[in-house]
């Protein structure tokens, strides 16, 4: 990615939150939900993120748009360093980055109508006057875009279903022409033919309007079908990062691999022939991450060095990066044949 | 194969105060022995108040099961399930019919330690001494791959993680050797590493057991790894009922094309457009005369608005509820449908 494309930048980015505990309330530990991650994205580009629950991937999606405060790092918006402003001026910028989020019954208010809902953020930021019919026209305008009727801006939430609301949610983030969504779970909420439907609208307004989106879910062939590239993270921090066919066609690292091979495939036959590596135990907790390579305690490849020492991300081919101390070659880190049988057999 | 379960125009309905939900209207279908059938639905299809129906699980009220039969072979012979007494359906429950629901953290109760929770199925409908029934609990565990049996025994449920504690589900399920296991949604609540070992595990009980599964999941990439046919519900209703490669290869309902084709595939290359089903599920507080769907499909003709679609039988043990046929592009000429209903 050349200089001028790069939109959001993100640099070791870190957000810790206390776990308080003793009689003074002193902090006795730290959940480490995001642990130094770094990349980047571009102009209207679509970054898919990846990870079981607990991997710090909706934390990752909020510290960008610094609704958690990092605990460290930087994350850099256009020419403007995000972790450094705040007040007014981050403010200036919020309009530029806008947030989807999971569930929508609870991000939209009960009580107001969807036109109040949709247009708010244009009166919040004095763009449009309260009442004015330059609002009016851009509500109904918006409401159109997401392919919804727009006399529909006197009803309220609770008469459209979660596939509609997620729509109006959406032509909320659209409402002052950001170039930078983050959306955090958008369709884990809704039925799978509505799924189609919003992941089709949200492909349609990229084309429309170039804005960039970070896709933050754990459905992996949903992340694959909408990104253009796609980071996988475990643990708070960051395992492979790569173009989304690359990802898919040569992960090189263990932990990318065996999630490659947990998704069941909607075809029968594949199915039954399929040989599927199966991980052992459960993702540990961030509060307590393991030593060297968090992966290792599950990793069916470790060495010793993966105990002591934490692999650096390095970039094996153009824009792919790895975080394995095994992936040296082609086929250091790649999880042998036999393994995957005996984790059938066992 | 012999049939463990047959059930015959299931009619469920649950009167609240926003007036009546026809949450199943009438819904049919044969679980053999030893077989695994997904029922596949969206929410409100009516795919887990179908099961939880025949067992006496519906909250009534508001919920009543108004109509229908569901037979059940046993080992004391064959009864309907919907004529049981009380008394007879707890015997039924846990013993000859397990199950395994979404959320195993309030499936488990949380202040008994696991073993203690197997156990006490094993007391209850086995007839076992606590001796014999903590022995066999510790048997169970090993057997669902929980490491250390003996001193997990003595664990409660928060010091298990999720897929620990669908584990131990299972084996409380499993724990009287029953003829059907009916899971609800069981990895829904997951990690997808987590998910794949339990479909791993379900697969390796089914053929040790024999005992046949009733799988529930709205998710078509889990049934076309583990069962062997599969009832797709629509607004309460079957809507296709099909052995799990025909269904797949030669889907004959729209709502099941428009379903497989908004999933993404994670085996093709070049992304192509997911193809939506438009408009929203039925409201099911209306009482419909023409087929469910109607609104939704492509292919909708004059019929589709004047009455509700049989099954009709269309292939081997393929039926479906649609007056359009999909492979001529044209309505079905033999629209009674004929053939025996061997659903």
């Amino acid at each position: 990615m050349s200089e001028n494309d790069v939109l959001v930048r993100v640099l070791n980015l870190k957000k810790h939150f206390p776990i308080v505990g003793g009689l003074l309330g002193r902090q006795v530990g730290a959940v480490k939900a995001v642990d130094g991650i770094s990349f980047e994205i571009g102009r209207g580009e679509t970054l898919g993120m990846v990870g079981e629950s607990g991997c710090g991937k909706s934390t990752a999606g909020r510290a960008i748009l610094q609704l958690h405060k990092p605990t460290s790092g930087q994350v850099f918006f256009q020419d403007h360093e995000l972790t450094q402003i705040g007040g007014e001026e981050l403010r200036q910028l919020r309009p530029q980055m806008q947030m989807i989020f999971q569930d929508p019954y609870a991000t939209l208010n009960p009580r107001h109508s969807v036109g109040k809902i949709v247009g708010e953020p244009l009166v919040i930021h004095r763009v449009m006057k309260k009442g004015s019919q330059e609002l009016k026209d851009r509500v109904a305008e918006l409401l159109e875009l997401v392919g919804m009727d727009p006399t529909y801006v006197r009803r309220f939430p609770h008469e459209f279903s979660g596939g509609q609301r997620q729509r109006i949610g959406i032509a909320r983030a659209l409402s002052l022409n950001p170039s930078f969504i983050v959306c955090d779970e958008p369709i884990s909420a809704l039925d799978v033919s509505i799924q189609a439907q919003v992941v089709n609208l949200m492909q349609d307004l990229q084309s429309q309007l170039n804005v960039a989106y970070l896709f933050i879910a754990h459905d992996l062939s949903m992340v694959k079908h909408i990104s253009h590239r796609i980071v996988v993270m475990y643990l708070g921090k960051i395992m492979e990062l790569a173009e989304r066919n690359e990802l898919f066609d040569n992960p090189l690292h263990p932990y990318t691999q065996s999630l490659n091979s947990a998704v069941p495939v909607p075809l029968p036959k594949m199915e039954r022939r399929r040989r599927r590596f199966i991980l052992k135990g459960d993702p540990p907790s961030p509060a307590n991450p393991p030593s060297g390579c968090v992966f290792h305690t599950r990793c069916p490849l470790s060495e010793k060095k993966c105990h002591t020492t934490e692999p650096e991300s390095r970039e094996m081919h153009p824009g792919h990066f790895v975080s394995c101390h095994l992936a040296d070659d082609a086929e250091g880190s790649k999880i042998p044949e036999q393994t995957i049988l005996a984790s059938v057999m066992g | 194969m012999p049939t463990v379960l047959k059930v015959r125009d299931l009619v469920t309905k649950f009167y609240t105060l926003d007036g009546v939900v026809n949450a199943v209207n009438g819904v049919s279908f044969d679980l053999e022995e030893g077989e695994t059938l997904a029922i596949v639905g969206e929410s409100g299809s009516g795919k887990s108040v179908t099961m939880m129906s025949l067992l006496g699980l519906i909250p009534t009220p508001p919920g009543v099961v108004e109509s229908g039969t569901a037979f059940f072979s046993g080992p004391e012979g064959r009864h309907d399930l919907l004529q049981m007494s009380a008394e007879e359906l707890r015997n039924v429950r846990g013993g000859q019919i397990g199950f395994v629901f979404q959320d195993p953290i309030s499936t488990l109760n949380p202040i008994l330690t696991i073993g203690e929770q197997i156990a006490e199925t094993l007391t209850r409908h086995q007839n076992m001494t606590r001796e014999q029934a903590r022995n066999r609990a510790t048997e169970l565990l090993a057997q669902v791959g929980i490491p250390d049996p003996k001193l997990r025994y003595k664990n409660y449920p928060f010091q298990f993680s999720g897929g620990m504690r669908q584990r131990v589900v299972i084996a409380i399920a499993i724990a009287c050797t029953p003829q059907i296991v009916i899971a609800d949604e069981p990895t829904t609540a997951l990690d997808v590493t987590v998910q794949a070992q339990i479909v791993d595990l379900f697969r390796k009980l089914r053929e040790l057991l024999g005992v046949a599964v009733v799988w529930i999941t709205h998710d078509l990439g889990v049934v076309a790894g583990v069962a062997e046919r599969v009832l797709v519900m629509y607004g309460g209703r079957p809507a296709e009922i099909a052995l799990v490669d025909d269904l797949y290869e030669r889907p004959q309902h729209p709502y099941t094309v428009g379903l497989l084709g908004a999933l993404p595939r994670l085996d093709l290359k070049e992304s192509e457009r997911l193809v939506s089903i438009r408009g929203a599920p039925p409201d099911l507080l209306i009482p419909l005369k023409h087929c469910p769907f109607a609104w939704r499909c492509d292919y909708a003709f004059d019929r589709c608005w004047e009455e509700i679609p049989p099954l009709l039988t269309v292939g081997m043990r393929h039926r479906v509820a649609c007056f359009y046929d999909m492979a001529t592009h044209a309505p079905r000429r033999s629209a009674n449908g004929g053939g025996p209903r061997d659903v």
